[in-house]
C-alpha cells in the first residue's frame, strides 16, 4: 500500500506539472489555474475546518483582503509585486489573528454567523472606502510580466501549484505535530481538551491565522494574475462556500480531500458557466450539491475510497472494534 | 433634531418587520438549535410570489399573504421533516447551517433564472403617499408594513402563550425530554415550529414586496442583519429578538439619516461583534442561549 500511494503521489505530481503542456489551448490552462487556486484555498481552509471542526463560511474575506492588499501595495505604494504579495499576506495574517481572538470565542452556529458577517463587513468597507479602493468600480492592477495572456496563465499555473504544494506540506506537518494533535482534540471535545491542558484558545487563533495566511497568498496571486478586482466577486460568500463544499466533498479529515473536491467542483463550475452562460442556475447546482453532500456524504469521498483513515486522524472505531478485527 | 426624529420614526417602522422575521429565526433555533440561513431567501421567494400574484392576477400584495402563508407553513414542515431531521444529532449545529445555506443558494439561483437579476417592485395606489406629523413624514406603505408585522407578531404571541399547540411548542423548546414524558410528540411539534417560522417569512415577503424593490441576491444583506438581531437578542428568545430588532432598526434609521447607508448597515455588525465580545449569550437569551 505504501509503494502504491507513493507511486500515485508521484504520478499525480508529474501529471500536474505536465498539465499546461498537454492541453490543446490556453482556455484549459486558465481553467487549470482556477482549479489549482481553489484547491490551494480549500486545503488552506481545511487547516482550520478539518482539524478543529470550526466551519468558516467567511474565508473569502481573507482572499479579498489578500487580493486588495497586494493590489493596493502595487498601485499606491509602488512595490514590486512579489514584495507586495508577501507584505499583504503578513498583514492579513496579523489581522486574522486579531479577528481570530474574537471569533473563536464563540462556537458552533455563532462562529458560522461571525464568519458570514466578516465577509459582509469587508465587502461594505471596500465598497464604501472609494478614495482608497475604487469602490464598486473595482481596482486595476498592472501586469507583472511582459508576456502574452496565454503565457501569463502558464506562469501562474506553476505559481499556484507551488502554493498548493506549500499548503499541502503545511497541513501534513501540522497533522503529525503536537499542535495538530491539540487541534484534533478541540474538534473531538473542546472542553475535555482544555481540561487536559491543551491551550485551546491559542491553538485556535494560530490555526485561524495560518489558514488565513495561505488564503491571503492565493488572493494576492489572484490579484496579480487576474489584474482586475471587483469587490462583489472578491468578497463573495459563494467563493467561501466553494472552499467548504470542496473540503466536505473530498473529506475534511484527509490531506488530499479538499484537493479532490476542488478537482471535481472547480471544473464542474467552469463547465456550467460555458454550458449555461451567465444564468444564475449554477448557484442552484451548487446549492443542491451542498445539500446532498451534507445529507448523504458528510465524511466525503476519500474515506469511501481508502476505507478507514490511516493515522491521519483520530480513529472513529473503538478499541473494542479494533480488538475484534485482530481476533477475526 | 428633525432629522433624528425622522430616523427614529423610520427605524421603528423597519424594526417591526425585522422583529417579525427574527421571531421566525428564534423559533427555528428554539425547537431545533438550528440557525436557518435560508430564512431571508424564503423571504424573497415570498416577495417574488407576491410579485407574480400581483402582476398576473392583480391581487393586492397584502391580500396575497393568506395565500402564501399556508404554502410556506407546509414548506417549513417539509424542510424540517425531510432534510434537517436527517442530520446526525452530534453535528446538527454546523451541518444545519451548511444545509440551509445550500437551500438559500438553490432558491437564489432559481429566482435569478426565472425572474432575472434585475430589480422588481410592486406598486399600488397607497404606497407613494406619506403621513406627515410635524416635520416628520412617514410613508404609508411603511406604516402598513409595521401594522401587518405587529399584528402577525401579536397573533404569534397569542398562539404561543394561549393555545395548546403553543404550550406544546414552548415545552419542546424548554425541555425536549420532559415534553416527551408528558406526552407531547416533540418530533411533530418541531416540524410545526418550522412551519410557523417559515410562515413569518411568507408574511414578511408580502410586506417586503410592498415597501422596497428587490432582486434575487438581496437576501445576503438580510442574512447578516437578521443574524445580528438574534445574536444581540439572545439566540432562541422570541421576545429578545423582537426588542433587539426594534433597537437595531432605530439605530439603523438614525445612522442612515445622519451618516450614510454603508454605516447604517455596518451598525448591525458592530452590535453583533460587541455582543459576542461582551455577552456571547445575548442580552435577553438566558439559559437557552448559553454558549452557542
Amino acid at each position: 500500500m505504501r509503494t502504491v500511494s507513493k507511486l500515485l503521489l508521484l504520478a499525480g505530481t508529474a501529471g500536474a506539472l505536465a498539465y499546461p503542456w498537454l492541453v490543446p489551448n490556453y482556455y484549459l490552462v486558465y481553467a487549470g489555474v482556477l482549479t489549482v487556486m481553489y484547491a490551494a484555498m480549500a486545503t488552506s481552509w481545511n487547516i482550520l475546518g478539518g482539524f478543529t471542526g470550526y466551519v468558516s463560511l467567511g474565508h473569502s474575506a481573507f482572499f479579498g483582503l489578500g487580493a486588495y492588499g497586494t493590489g493596493l501595495l502595487i498601485t499606491r505604494a509602488g512595490m514590486p509585486w512579489v514584495l507586495a504579495l508577501l507584505v499583504s499576506a503578513v498583514l492579513v495574517t496579523v489581522a486574522a489573528a486579531v479577528i481570530g481572538v474574537a471569533a473563536v470565542r464563540v462556537r458552533g452556529a455563532s462562529f458560522v454567523i461571525v464568519s458570514i458577517a466578516l465577509v459582509s463587513v469587508m465587502n461594505l468597507l471596500v465598497q464604501g472606502w472609494r478614495s482608497l479602493t475604487g469602490g464598486a468600480t473595482g481596482l486595476q492592477v498592472p501586469a507583472p510580466f511582459e508576456l502574452s495572456r496565454g503565457q501569463t496563465h502558464m506562469v501562474f499555473f506553476y505559481l499556484f501549484l507551488a502554493l498548493l504544494g506549500l499548503v499541502l506540506l503545511t497541513w501534513w506537518f501540522i497533522s503529525r505535530s503536537r499542535f495538530g494533535g491539540g487541534l484534533k482534540a478541540i474538534r473531538e471535545d473542546e472542553d475535555k481538551a482544555e481540561m487536559l491542558g491543551v491551550p485551546t484558545a491559542a491553538f485556535k487563533v494560530v490555526a485561524f491565522a495560518v489558514s488565513a495566511l495561505f488564503v491571503a497568498l492565493a488572493g494576492g496571486l489572484y490579484a496579480v494574475w487576474f489584474r482586475s478586482l471587483d469587490p462583489i466577486f472578491v468578497f463573495s460568500i459563494v467563493s467561501g462556500v466553494y472552499m467548504v463544499l470542496m473540503s466536505l466533498l473530498g473529506g475534511v479529515r484527509h490531506l488530499f480531500g479538499p484537493l479532490l473536491g476542488a478537482l471535481i467542483i472547480a471544473p464542474a463550475g467552469e463547465y456550467f458557466l460555458i454550458a449555461l452562460g451567465e444564468s444564475q442556475i449554477h448557484l442552484t447546482a451548487t446549492g443542491v450539491l451542498l445539500v446532498l453532500v451534507v445529507l448523504f456524504m458528510p465524511e466525503g469521498i476519500v474515506p469511501r475510497l481508502v476505507g478507514r483513515p490511516k493515522g491521519a486522524s483520530i480513529r472513529e472505531d473503538t478499541a473494542e472494534q479494533r480488538l475484534q478485527e485482530v481476533k477475526g | 433634531m428633525t432629522l433624528l426624529l425622522q430616523g427614529l420614526g423610520l427605524g421603528i417602522l423597519t424594526g417591526g418587520l425585522y422583529a417579525l422575521l427574527a421571531s421566525g429565526l428564534s423559533l427555528y433555533f428554539g425547537v431545533m438549535r438550528v440557525v436557518m440561513v435560508a430564512h431571508p431567501a424564503f423571504l424573497f421567494l415570498a416577495a417574488y410570489l407576491t410579485y407574480t400574484l400581483h402582476t398576473a392576477l392583480g391581487i393586492d400584495p397584502l391580500l396575497t399573504i393568506p395565500l402564501t402563508v399556508p404554502v410556506f407553513f407546509v414548506l417549513g414542515v417539509l424542510v424540517q421533516r425531510l432534510l434537517l431531521a436527517r442530520l446526525a444529532a452530534d453535528q446538527v449545529q454546523m451541518m444545519s447551517v451548511l444545509l440551509t445555506f445550500g437551500l438559500a443558494l438553490t432558491i437564489e439561483g432559481l429566482l435569478g433564472t426565472i425572474y432575472t437579476g434585475s430589480y422588481k417592485s410592486v406598486t399600488v395606489g397607497y404606497d407613494t403617499k406619506s403621513l406627515t406629523i410635524g416635520a416628520v413624514s412617514l410613508p404609508y406603505d411603511k406604516i402598513i408594513a409595521f401594522g401587518v408585522a405587529g399584528l402577525t407578531l401579536a397573533v404569534l404571541f397569542g398562539v404561543l402563550v394561549k393555545s395548546r399547540f403553543g404550550q406544546a411548542l414552548r415545552a419542546t423548546i424548554q425541555h425536549r425530554e420532559a415534553a416527551r414524558l408528558v406526552g407531547i410528540r416533540t418530533d411533530r411539534v418541531t416540524g410545526y415550529g418550522f412551519g410557523v417560522g417559515l410562515a413569518t417569512a411568507a408574511v414578511g415577503g408580502g410586506v417586503l414586496a410592498l415597501i422596497t424593490p428587490f432582486f434575487p441576491a438581496s437576501h445576503w444583506a438580510w442574512i447578516g442583519k437578521l443574524m445580528a438581531i438574534i445574536v444581540v437578542g439572545g439566540l432562541g428568545s422570541v421576545v429578545g429578538a423582537a426588542l433587539a430588532a426594534v433597537l437595531l432598526g432605530v439605530v439603523e434609521g438614525m445612522v442612515l439619516v445622519t451618516v450614510d447607508a454603508t454605516w447604517a448597515t455596518l451598525m448591525f455588525y458592530v452590535f453583533l461583534f460587541l455582543t459576542l465580545l461582551l455577552r456571547p449569550q445575548g442580552f435577553f437569551g438566558g439559559r437557552l442561549a448559553h454558549r452557542f
